[in-house]
């Protein structure tokens, strides 16, 4: 089948402003959007710019607009986009060039948070021990990769990126619910910021956009209940 | 095994919090309110006596001058001080409940600093000069 693929295309060095380009390129159902820009970059146009690395939805690097939704470009088959594909960078994130954006402001607000394990006690004999249910508490969450996808769908980040985001909260979640840390109280005190958990108004964007099907507003509810009552249960 | 916890003086309680948490209870109460009012209407006579708009302004804002065109044979034992406080109740969660919202959607959209703050004090004033007319109302009515 014929596929039309108009891609957003800006390069600081040569455009004043923003334009969109089409291209035109044969494909199958099962090809993935990230396979036309191989295609595009490759073959017709080399200096289309994206970000991609493992290419199999684990690393996270192909977060973009496809016909308005956030979504891995390696994730996307043509099946599920039709003939007619736009493809645009994620928005709230300052564009470098083409698909490619300043993810600092994200990782910064990442970075925040503490998104690592926390724990000053003495180490036990042997590893710190922990039930299935424990770690079934917190099981959603450890599935982020960190591809942007939820924060840059979010209108409270688009509005002010100062917002700590979804993804931020996600990786909160995932240490404060996990019983062998001990830095939780930080990490709520954190979110407890102007700029953080209560710029939330459950719009839901992030849970839609999330490739990993995280339940994003759902882990976010948890951590509003536990700065509300303090149970990390 | 012991629950796990923290306390309020580890974790915080700040201004966003406390304010994030009034909007969520100050939403219930005001379904509380109103559902009150909705039985108050009925004890009145709302079945027989009031059309549905009349049924609903009184449970929204239980005033007897609210329902003088009904069919309510008696309003004076309406005209208490129960519903006076139950109507200034009503005026001032939903005013307070809305300017948090509105506070909320400035924070969230207008980047200006000068201008954030200049439209906040407004919207404060504005709110203020709604719930003392709308509560001097109720009580002097």
């Amino acid at each position: 089948m014929q596929i039309t693929i108009k891609i957003f295309r800006y390069n600081p060095e040569k455009d004043k402003k923003p334009r969109y380009e089409s291209y035109k390129l044969e494909a199958v159902e099962t090809d993935r959007v990230l396979d036309l820009l191989e295609k595009v970059k490759g073959y017709q146009d080399g200096t289309l710019s994206f970000r991609r690395s493992c290419a199999h939805g684990i690393c996270g690097s192909d977060a973009m607009r496809i016909n308005g939704f956030n979504r891995l470009a390696c994730k996307t088959l043509v099946r599920d986009t039709g003939a007619k594909i736009t493809v645009e960078p994620i928005l709230g994130l300052k564009v470098i060039k083409d698909l490619i954006v300043d993810m600092e402001p994200f990782f910064e607000n990442f970075r925040s948070v503490i998104p690592y394990f926390v724990n000053d006690e003495p180490e036990p004999a042997q590893e710190r021990l922990q039930s299935p249910e424990q770690r079934e508490r917190f099981d959603d969450t450890t599935k982020c990769i960190l591809c942007a996808c939820c924060t840059t769908s979010c209108p409270s980040f688009w509005a002010n990126e100062q917002y700590l985001g979804p993804a931020a909260i996600v990786n909160a979640h995932r240490f404060i619910f996990d019983s062998r840390d001990r830095a939780a109280a930080e990490r709520l005190k954190i979110l407890n910021d102007i700029f953080g958990i209560h710029r939330c108004h459950t719009i839901f964007n992030c849970t839609l956009a999330c490739p990993r099907e995280i339940q994003v507003t759902k882990a976010i509810g948890e951590v509003k209940k536990a700065i509300v009552t303090g149970s990390l249960e | 095994m012991k629950p796990r916890t923290v306390s309020i003086s580890q974790r915080g309680f700040d201004f966003e919090t406390s304010m994030w948490l009034f909007t969520r209870l100050s939403a219930l109460l005001m379904y509380l309110f109103a559902l009150i009012g909705m039985v108050g209407a009925l004890i009145m006579g709302a079945r027989t006596q009031m059309n549905l708009a009349d049924v609903l302004r009184w449970t929204f804002m239980p005033n007897p001058s609210h329902v003088l065109n009904t069919n309510v044979p008696d309003l004076a034992p309406w005209s208490t001080v129960f519903w006076k406080v139950m109507g200034s109740l009503f005026v001032f969660f939903a005013t307070s409940h809305g300017l948090h919202g509105l506070l909320s959607v400035l924070e969230d959209y207008i980047s200006r600093v000068w201008l954030r703050k200049s439209l906040r004090i407004l919207v404060v004033l504005v709110t203020l000069l709604i719930s003392v007319i709308g509560i001097y109302m109720i009580l002097t009515s």
